[in-house]
């Protein structure tokens, strides 16, 4: 047997990325509760663009889902990873760049999304250049970690670094997919996808996030903190084996959930509705291996507040991956969609599972790396029920808001019309829903408070270990030998493992997505669907920029309620010069595909500025300065330009004469709007006047209007 | 009737078929493999969360080194 070497694992960057995880929870669950205030009080849009809700969403969506969960995933890796592999970190200058740079990206997540820079892709809102900053930190992550791997001294990779692995390669292919955009400026992109294909893909990657973000790499942290802190090996270790592959390539193909009844193909919604079902068997699987670990040592669940948080993290997984499969069922999907049960399900998870299990690991391991003792295991039980009791607050209240509004929707009288005619009914009805939820938060956010306190306490009262000792003998030189079982070769080749885990989701992703992609007759033309004109455009941009997709959905399902409320459903045809495509996924207001021509342009005018006089009790933010801006048309040409290039047809030479259309059409909503005594100061050239033209052209294609504005041949 | 269970789901074409058989390879090929090792081995990648520095475990050791 070789000699033991002697070697020091980095608790630095652990530590750091501990802080991060810690700090960041912080600010995004905080921004997390304006967002819920701005629902129940729209004073709490303060007035501001930058802060306003369609804005702060996706700020508060994108700072716990990469800050928060990202750092701890990060934190929880560098550690364990170094441990399970007997080694430092491949890199230290890695580690800091990773460090670093995964900052410096969430800063600048944080400056531009409440600019209004978004490219609309729920949870992958961020503009092209930020995109290739998370693919170079990325990848210095992919460098540092198989770096790590392959200097290992033992010899077997755990299954916690399978789930590792699977996580990078698969949020890779991910990122990659979902943001492949053609620059039309620093802070500009245009998709290559357009519509239904927009879609699929988009919540492909939707999806996906969950579940190679918030979910395999947490797998990794259960599978090695939870025998780590219940001092225990994991139930079954075969069982995690399994678990792993079968959830790995399940995962992948369930994405197409997300649009049920929507213009998606059939046979697409199908398969996303197999094997979300499936789906339930690996979850459960492994959340029983979780809680399994724990037989025989329930008397100090009692006790210890770090396994508390675990088993309620673990069972929050196994409600949340029951209930999905659930909601992916068609006439259940018909029922939760759009409304906020989804908000719920989602909070199941990240305030139970996610938020729980990283309280738990840095419970666990900032007094280790800081060779001390948890300040208060007191305040650590506290902090546990406060979270139990916040996350129930938070839940609770949104199911229940979610089944009324839903049944709402879908009541009609007995004389066959809608009883709830005027959407606004259906969201007055569940505002205090609205309020508890935001109390429910605020109490989870007090205890994320109360430990910060103290961990703080913690980290004073001890010293860190910078560099902590290990031993290890120096990893056999392998010789293959007869007879060996080709599993643990693989296993003994991290590459191999690797290739193996990429081909296993890249088979769910060919076989789902590339068809869509590159079959025309999946999207049925509609000969009547012409390009937005340079102005409707224009509007569309804003309406991307202010992130009314957050509250409004652009997808009329196929239901008799729906097709009452708003016309006639929707199809796939009516989208293919979507660029970005803006179905939304949840309904705050009302859908608005068609929305061209149900009120006058000066309703909309007195309605976008003021919504609360026009619709009194609405929760739709103000948009004042859309008509003290004045329209950006510098890049105008160049969108038409990137437009042209993909395919959608404008005249040829068309930038020579699009500033006369859009001026053209601009004057007459402005001259309409004067007629109806709306007098303001160059009221052609300002914002409003873009959006206006924007809201009045959509779903008009399908049935098209007689003086619709055409671009001049 | 499986065909028709399938059917009533929506089109059933070569996708869904591919992926059901896709997937039944992956999930047997994991289980036949995990299930082809020997406890010892079994037990001591279970333990390894356990270890943060060099514990030995002599019955495993002759399988890395010849
Ligand atoms: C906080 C969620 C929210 C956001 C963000 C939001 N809206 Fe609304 N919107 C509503 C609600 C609620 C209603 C229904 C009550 C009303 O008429 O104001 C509504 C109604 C509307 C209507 C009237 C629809 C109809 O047929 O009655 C239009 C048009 C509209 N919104 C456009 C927009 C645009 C454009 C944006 C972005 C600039 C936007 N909304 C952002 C919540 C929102």
């Amino acid at each position: 047997m070789s000699k033991l070497e002697k070697f020091y694992y980095d608790n630095v960057i652990v530590k750091n990325f501990a802080y991060a995880t810690a700090f960041w929870g912080v600010i995004g669950m905080t921004v997390g509760l304006l967002a819920a205030l701005q629902l129940v009080y729209p004073i709490f849009n303060l007035g501001l663009a930058e802060t306003s809700y369609g804005r702060i969403r996706p700020l508060h969506t994108n700072a716990v889902i990469f800050a928060f969960v990202g750092n701890g995933i990060f934190m929880g890796v560098y550690h364990s990873m170094q441990r399970l592999l007997k080694t430092r970190l491949y890199s230290d200058a890695l580690s800091k760049f990773h460090f670093w740079g995964w900052q410096s990206i969430i800063v600048a997540a944080a400056i531009t999304l409440p600019l209004g820079y978004t490219s609309s892709h729920e949870y992958a809102e961020l503009e092209w250049p930020i995109d290739i900053a998370i693919a170079v930190v990325w990848i210095a992550f992919g460098v540092n970690m198989f770096g790590t791997i392959l200097k290992r001294r033992e010899n077997h990779l755990y299954v916690a670094i399978w789930f590792y692995i699977a996580t990078w390669v698969t949020v890779t292919v991910l990122h990659v997919f979902n943001n492949l955009v053609i620059p039309v400026h620093l802070m500009k992109s245009i998709p290559v996808f357009a519509g239904v294909q927009d879609a699929l893909v988009q919540w492909w990657y939707g999806h996906n996030a969950v579940a190679f973000f918030l979910t395999t790499p947490y797998l990794g942290l259960m599978y090695y903190y939870l025998p780590k802190a219940a001092n225990r090996p994991v139930y079954s270790y075969r069982l995690s084996i399994i678990h792993f592959w079968a959830l790995i390539f399940i995962y992948i193909w369930a994405g197409p959930h997300h649009l049920l009844y929507t213009s998606l193909p059939d046979w697409a919604q199908s398969l996303g509705v197999a094997f979300s079902v499936m789906l339930i068997a690996p979850s459960w699987g492994g959340m029983l291996n979780g809680l399994l670990t724990l037989r025989g040592a329930w008397d100090r669940v009692r006790t210890d507040p770090i396994l508390k948080f675990m088993v309620v993290a673990i069972t929050a997984y196994g409600m949340a991956t029951f209930e999905g499969p659930m909601m992916s069922i068609k006439s259940v999907n018909a029922i939760s969609h759009y409304t906020d049960w989804t908000v719920g399900h989602v909070h199941v998870g990240t305030l139970g599972w996610n938020g729980m299990l990283t309280f738990s690991v840095l419970y666990w391991l900032l007094p280790r790396i800081f060779n001390t003792k948890l300040y208060s295991v007191k305040l650590a039980n506290t902090h546990f029920w406060i979270a139990t009791l916040g996350t129930l607050f938070y839940v609770v209240p949104l199911y229940v808001a979610g089944w009324t509004q839903s049944l709402m929707w879908k009541e009609f009288t007995r004389d066959g019309f809608l009883q709830y005619r005027n959407f606004l009914e259906t969201v007055t009805q569940i505002i205090p829903m609205y309020g508890v939820r935001a109390l429910g938060g605020a109490i989870y956010l007090g205890g994320v408070f109360l430990m910060c306190y103290n961990l703080i306490k913690t980290v004073k009262s001890g010293n860190l270990i910078e560099n902590e000792m290990a031993e290890a003998p120096a990893r056999a030189v392998y010789v293959p030998h007869k007879g060996e079982h080709w599993h643990r070769w693989i296993e003994r080749r991290p590459v191999l493992l690797l290739m193996s885990a990429t081909i296993v989701v890249l088979i769910g992703g060919l076989v789902e997505i590339f068809p869509m992609i590159l079959i025309d007759e999946n999207v049925p033309k509609i000969a009547s669907v012409k390009p937005y004109t340079p102005l409707e455009l224009e509007g569309r941009d804003l309406y991307i920029r202010e992130g009314c997709v957050g509250c409004h959905s652009q997808m009329i399902r196929p239901f008799r309620s729906e097709t009452e409320r708003y016309g006639d459903y929707s199809k796939s045809g009516e989208f293919i010069y979507d660029r970005p495509f803006l179905w939304g996924s949840k309904r705050t207001g009302p859908d608005l595909h068609r929305q061209g021509g149900k009120n006058p342009d000066s309703w909309h005018y007195y309605h976008m500025i003021d919504p609360q006089s026009i619709s009194t009790g609405s929760i739709m933010p103000p948009y004042p300065w859309l008509a003290r801006n004045d329209l950006d048309t510098t890049y105008t040409a160049a969108k038409i330009k990137v437009l042209q290039s993909l395919g959608t047809p404008y005249p040829k030479n068309y930038e020579k004469v699009l500033y006369q259309d859009l001026r053209k059409q601009a004057m007459e909503i402005a001259k309409g709007l004067e007629k109806e005594n709306i007098k303001q100061e160059n009221l052609d050239k300002k914002e409003i006047i873009a959006i206006i033209a924007y809201l009045q052209r959509l779903g008009t294609d399908a049935t098209p209007k007689p003086q619709a504005i055409t671009p001049s041949e | 009737m499986y065909k028709y269970i399938l059917q009533s789901a929506g089109n059933i074409n070569w996708m869904a078929l591919f992926a059901l058989l896709s997937f039944f390879a992956v999930f047997m090929i994991s289980v036949i493999a995990i299930f082809g090792k020997r406890k010892s081995f079994i037990d001591r990648m279970a333990s390894l969360p356990l270890e943060d520095s060099y514990v030995p475990h002599p019955e495993n050791e002759e399988t890395n080194e010849k």
